[in-house]
């Protein structure tokens, strides 16, 4: 028999006190797990995402441009316009290869339960996006349109259908039809930007303008330029990703110290049990003590028993994080400002070995008081019969 | 015949309150090897805190303890451990089986602690005390008589020169005494030594010589063939 045999066997002797203990560890480490797990995965998720636009400089109306750019990826109608005619402006700074106007409006389906979101677009777009493969053809009259490939799957729609829209009484023919990008732009319904800026009574007028320029390094120059130009509000990508990340920063916090509070609370729990059995087997303990158990041998034992604990209670805690991620993903995607098309848990095996080293830490923690108590009992006062 | 163990003056008070008590005065004791001692006296004479003296499970208020040629009142506590793992083997009334774990492992426990796996020694050892073909079982599956066997097997596991057994029969039934007690006397021929702490002066009997405690003193000394008349 193995002295660690002999920890597990002691645990086994109290099953529903240890079961409940176990629990306590393995649903504080299911919850640190798939945190961290999340919190990279979404960063990733969102990196890519905005590397995968190919827009290096957004340039929205004044205001709070965080707000806009939020508004923009989640597809919310934007509160301020811009005049066409800072798009002569722009095109006179130097270094940029293209900027796309758009204009995006909104139309709530409440029998639905949706907003379908119009994007006015023109050409310059098509050249922006150069990756969009488009089943059909682009706009080649003013009610042509243009469906995301999400959009598509939701109208049921097909190239050669029509779609009408009520609250316009009017009718566009399906030209062409996305291929899914996996980005935002699946969702969007595209219309000529004339025929947008018409039908939603917005004439000359735009919402946003993304733009690409020939160097990547000059992105923050350029922005710069922008900036200066009247009613025009300007951020780059990376600081969008700055901006989201510091976002979700605070909210990391919140939950951190939650699962702080859990992980406390469960080395309690452990804590409370080991000392507990370690009570109730004084007798024990001082018998192998009279038949020749050193201190530190007790000690270990303890200690082997409170590691065990936390270790299987741990590993459970992870195997059932890994198996809930998918199901934890929907959920929390639900929830997110942002949330990136592909999976935003990563499965890391830094992660795992951080979380590994926190149920030892549980482990190591809760056991040292309830061994110390064992090995330095009295095994003569423990012998007495009373 | 060679001394295992010479006890001098041996003193233990404990403080209750503001008074003491003498649990243990000026006790001289020798013991040999292969010899049994038993020691007898009423409740509170001082038995058990004579074996817990002699088996180094606590140290003495003062006087001196030798055994093996070796003086434990000078040891450090770790030296203490190691040298009582080695020459001193404890069995009480009250048999402390583990309840969890089976004859096997509970004779082989003082080993698993100091790493020194030796399942041919527990073998050997379970079939010394009349154990063999009972290893898989629970304590609690045993008579009284085999649990104190188990309990001698596991005092044995680690080659003692001095096994100290404190009422030993206290809970068997009348008919398994005498093979425990019998047993006790097997042992001795391979040279270990035993002191018998006992209130049964049928089980005394065993005792090469039979030392009557009061108030933590020898008030007398019997032999097996006196002690028999001291009964009735
Ligand atoms: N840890 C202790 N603290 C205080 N007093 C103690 C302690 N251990 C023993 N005593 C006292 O020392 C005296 C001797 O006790 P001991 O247990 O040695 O007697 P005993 O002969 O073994 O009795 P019994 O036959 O009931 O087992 C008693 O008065 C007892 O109350
Ligand atoms: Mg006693």
């Amino acid at each position: 028999m193995k002295l660690g045999v002999f920890a597990i066997k002691n645990l086994a002797q109290h099953k529903v006190r240890t079961i409940l203990t176990l629990l306590s560890i393995v649903a504080a480490v299911a919850v640190l797990f798939t945190l961290l797990s999340f919190n990279q995965g979404y960063e990733a998720a969102l990196k890519d995402q905005l590397q995968q636009m190919g827009v290096h400089i957004m340039a929205v109306p004044m205001g709070c441009p965080f707000e806009s750019a939020t508004l923009i990826l989640k597809g919310g109608k934007i509160p301020a316009y811009l005049d066409m005619s800072v798009m002569e402006q722009i095109d006179q700074i130097d270094g940029i290869q293209i900027a796309a106007p758009s204009l995006m409006h909104g139309l709530i389906r409440p029998e639905e339960g949706r907003t379908d979101i119009f994007l006015g677009i023109d050409e310059r777009m098509l050249t922006l996006k150069n990756w969009w493969k488009i089943k059909g053809s682009f706009f080649k009259k003013n009610n042509d349109i243009i469906l995301g490939y999400n959009a598509a799957l939701v109208e049921l729609a097909e190239v050669g259908d029509q779609i009408y829209l009520p609250e316009y009484d009017k009718t566009f023919n399906v030209v062409g039809i996305l291929e899914s990008t996996g980005t935002q732009d699946d969702g969007f319904f595209y219309i000529p930007l004339a025929t947008a800026q018409a039908l939603f009574g917005q004439e000359h007028k735009i919402t946003h303008i993304q733009i690409r320029v020939k160097d990547p390094a000059q992105a923050d120059a350029i922005a710069g330029q922008l900036q200066n130009i009247d009613g025009l509000s300007v951020l780059t990508t990376a600081e969008l990703m700055g901006t989201m990340l510091s976002l979700m920063g605070s909210a990391k916090t919140l939950i951190f110290s939650i699962v702080l509070i859990a992980i406390v609370i469960s080395t309690l729990g452990v804590l409370n049990t080991v000392l507990m059995s370690v009570f109730e087997r004084t007798r024990e303990i001082g018998i192998m003590r009279a038949t020749g158990a050193a201190k530190r041998h007790i000690f270990a034992l303890i200690w082997l028993e409170t590691l065990s604990l936390s270790l299987i209670g741990g590993t459970l805690g992870i195997v059932i994080a890994l198996i809930g991620a998918g199901q934890i993903e929907t959920v929390i995607k639900r929830f997110l400002p942002i949330a990136p098309q592909g999976s935003i848990v990563s499965l890391d095996p830094g992660n795992l070995l951080l979380c590994l080293a926190f149920i030892l830490g549980i482990g190591v923690f809760a056991g040292l008081y309830p061994a110390y108590k064992a090995a330095t009992a009295n095994p003569i006062q423990t012998l007495r019969k009373e | 015949m060679s001394v295992i163990l010479q006890a001098e003056k041996l003193c233990r008070y404990y403080r209750r309150g503001s008074e003491t008590v003498k649990a243990l005065q000026e006790l001289d004791l020798t013991l040999h090897k292969g010899q049994i001692i038993s020691i007898v006296g009423r409740s509170g004479s001082g038995k058990t805190t004579l074996l817990n003296q002699v088996g180094c499970l606590d140290t003495p208020t003062s006087g001196r303890l030798i055994i093996a040629g070796t003086d434990v009142t000078a040891l450090k506590e770790k030296e203490l451990e190691h040298f009582r793992r080695n020459h001193i083997g404890f069995i009480f009334q009250l048999f402390y089986l583990i309840p969890t774990i089976n004859v096997l492992e509970n004779v082989e426990l003082p080993l698993v602690f100091a790493r020194r796996h030796n399942r041919q020694k527990v073998l050997e050892v379970l079939e010394l005390v009349g154990l063999a073909g009972k290893e898989k079982l629970l304590p609690k599956q045993l008579s009284g008589g085999d649990m104190q066997r188990v309990a001698i097997a596991r005092a044995l596991i680690n080659n003692p020169k001095i096994l100290l057994a404190d009422e030993p029969t206290g809970r068997l039934e009348k008919e398994e005494k005498a093979p425990i007690m019998d047993l006790f006397q097997q042992l001795t021929k391979e040279g270990l030594a035993i002191i018998i702490a006992t209130h049964d002066l049928a089980q005394a009997r065993y005792g090469e010589r039979i030392l009557e405690l009061k108030d933590g003193r020898i008030i007398a000394e019997h032999s097996p063939e006196t002690i028999v008349r001291l009964r009735g």
